[in-house]
């Protein structure tokens, strides 16, 4: 419950950072997704139950922020909250490992998604000046982003949620 | 000594030893001996003197130590202080050299009506050119209201909340824009792309458009008023087989560092909607 209640102003604050700081620093066209880094990062940690509570409120919390038709974010969040406990739950040892693969599926998800829906709008798209403008800068931006999320998310984790001592 | 001599000899003998001295000093030999007995007097008070300043200097070292540290803390604060206090000023002619500007451009253009308003954040999806403004419908904006810097045409709101409103670009993969380029008068349509350029469609084939030619708002569709200044074209295809030349623009704005707009708030885009007919209309 308390996982749930801290992250409305968490994901509040981190996607008012996204707006306001990080997509105003873009690299070409492409800009970091922070919201998703930590989402990932945070359905990662091994104590954390329902991970896709975050992602659907960072997905919401986007969907509201971006123009893009509603939905985009929280069903890409959404699908990556999942995998991201799916795989954590089996490879739990490699979770690092794990975080900057699933920022790679997830920048490419969220793009693809993003662009097809685009395109069912009717806007032209021209998928290697996509690729190389928007994602794969997107994609660097992402992997910069990773290691210091990763390590705020562990340690807020262990603030959250302390290992228990067998006496 | 007073028993031995009488008085008389003692007199005699001072008496010699002043007129020796007289002598001496006639004959040029005093400032000799005074030298003599001197530079080891003078040598000895030198090392005295030195080994004095030390210790005065090492009993009273810790004092100074304090005081300079003291000094310096002040002076770091000063610093600190001005240094805040230039960034704060650079700050503040920066936004006065931008709203000047804007003024500038809002007396130039005296017939419309201008709310200023500051970009307090993009839209988080790359694919898509946005600004986030911190003026709504409370400030009477109005969705569709054009959207200037001080060097020209940036967009139109899209979306109004309360205390906020969605900018769409002109960069915007979405954007239609119907423009005229200058000096040739020619009418062309602007549109944006998913990677930020611009771009001039459907330009007519019997038309001279070049690279420098200056691109306004035509006005026509009712979406813009006329006579906004876009950008300029950097450079012109022709096809041979094609029906329009189509030419890149470079924007008169630079969207990557606006912090301050103007919204033309007297404008009202005029709703064609009703005039398209459709397939159920007779």
């Amino acid at each position: 419950m308390i996982s749930i209640l801290l992250s409305i102003p968490i994901l509040s604050l981190v996607t008012i950072i996204q707006s306001a700081v990080v997509s105003r620093m873009p690299l070409v066209q492409g800009t970091a997704d922070l919201v998703m880094v930590v989402i990932i990062a945070w359905a990662l940690q091994r104590r954390v139950k329902y991970p896709w509570q975050w992602a659907l409120m960072g997905g919401i919390l986007m969907d509201f922020f971006s123009s893009l038709p509603f939905g985009v974010y929280t069903l890409s969040y959404l699908v990556l909250s999942v995998l991201a406990q799916l795989m954590s739950q089996r490879l739990w040892k490699f979770s690092f490992l794990i975080q900057l693969f699933l920022t790679l599926l997830g920048t490419m998800l969220v793009h693809i998604i993003s662009t097809l829906v685009l395109f069912l709008q009717g806007t032209s798209l021209e998928i290697l000046r996509v690729l190389q403008s928007i994602t794969l800068p997107s994609l660097l931006l992402n992997l910069m982003l990773t290691l210091p999320v990763y390590i705020i998310m562990v340690d807020f984790a262990h603030q959250l949620y302390p290992e228990e001592v067998e006496l | 000594m007073n028993q031995q001599f009488p008085n008389s000899i003692r007199i005699f003998v001072f008496s010699l030893l002043a007129l020796g001295i007289f002598l001496l000093a006639l004959g040029g030999y005093i400032p000799t001996l005074t030298r003599a007995v001197l530079i080891p007097l003078t040598s000895s008070q030198t090392w005295i003197s030195q080994q004095f300043q030390g210790l005065e200097d090492f009993i009273s070292a810790p004092r100074d130590v304090a005081a300079i540290r003291r000094e310096n803390q002040n002076l770091e604060a000063e610093n600190a202080r001005l240094e805040a206090q230039i960034i704060e000023l650079q700050q503040q002619l920066l936004e006065f050299e931008i709203l000047s500007a804007l003024l500038d451009f809002a007396r130039a253009q005296p017939e419309h009506t201008y709310l200023g308003a500051t970009v307090i954040g993009r839209d988080p999806s790359p694919f898509l050119d946005y600004l986030i403004i911190n003026r709504g419908s409370d400030d009477g904006l109005q969705r569709g209201m054009p959207v200037v810097s001080q060097n020209g045409l940036v967009g139109r709101i899209a979306q109004v909340s309360a205390k906020s409103a969605r900018v769409q670009l002109i960069t915007d993969p979405s954007v239609k824009i119907n423009v005229q380029v200058q000096p040739s008068q020619s009418e062309s349509v602007l549109t944006g792309t998913i990677t930020g350029d611009i771009r001039l469609e459907q330009i007519p084939q019997n038309t001279n458009v070049t690279p420098g030619n200056l691109v306004l708002t035509s006005g026509l569709g009712g979406n813009y008023p006329p006579n906004i200044i876009v950008g300029q074209i950097t450079s012109v295809r022709n096809p041979e087989a094609a029906l329009f030349q189509s030419a890149s623009l470079q924007p008169v704005t630079d969207f990557a560092d606006l912090d301050i707009v103007l919204v033309i708030t007297n404008f009202n885009p005029v709703d064609i909607q009703p005039l398209i007919p459709t397939p159920e209309a007779p």
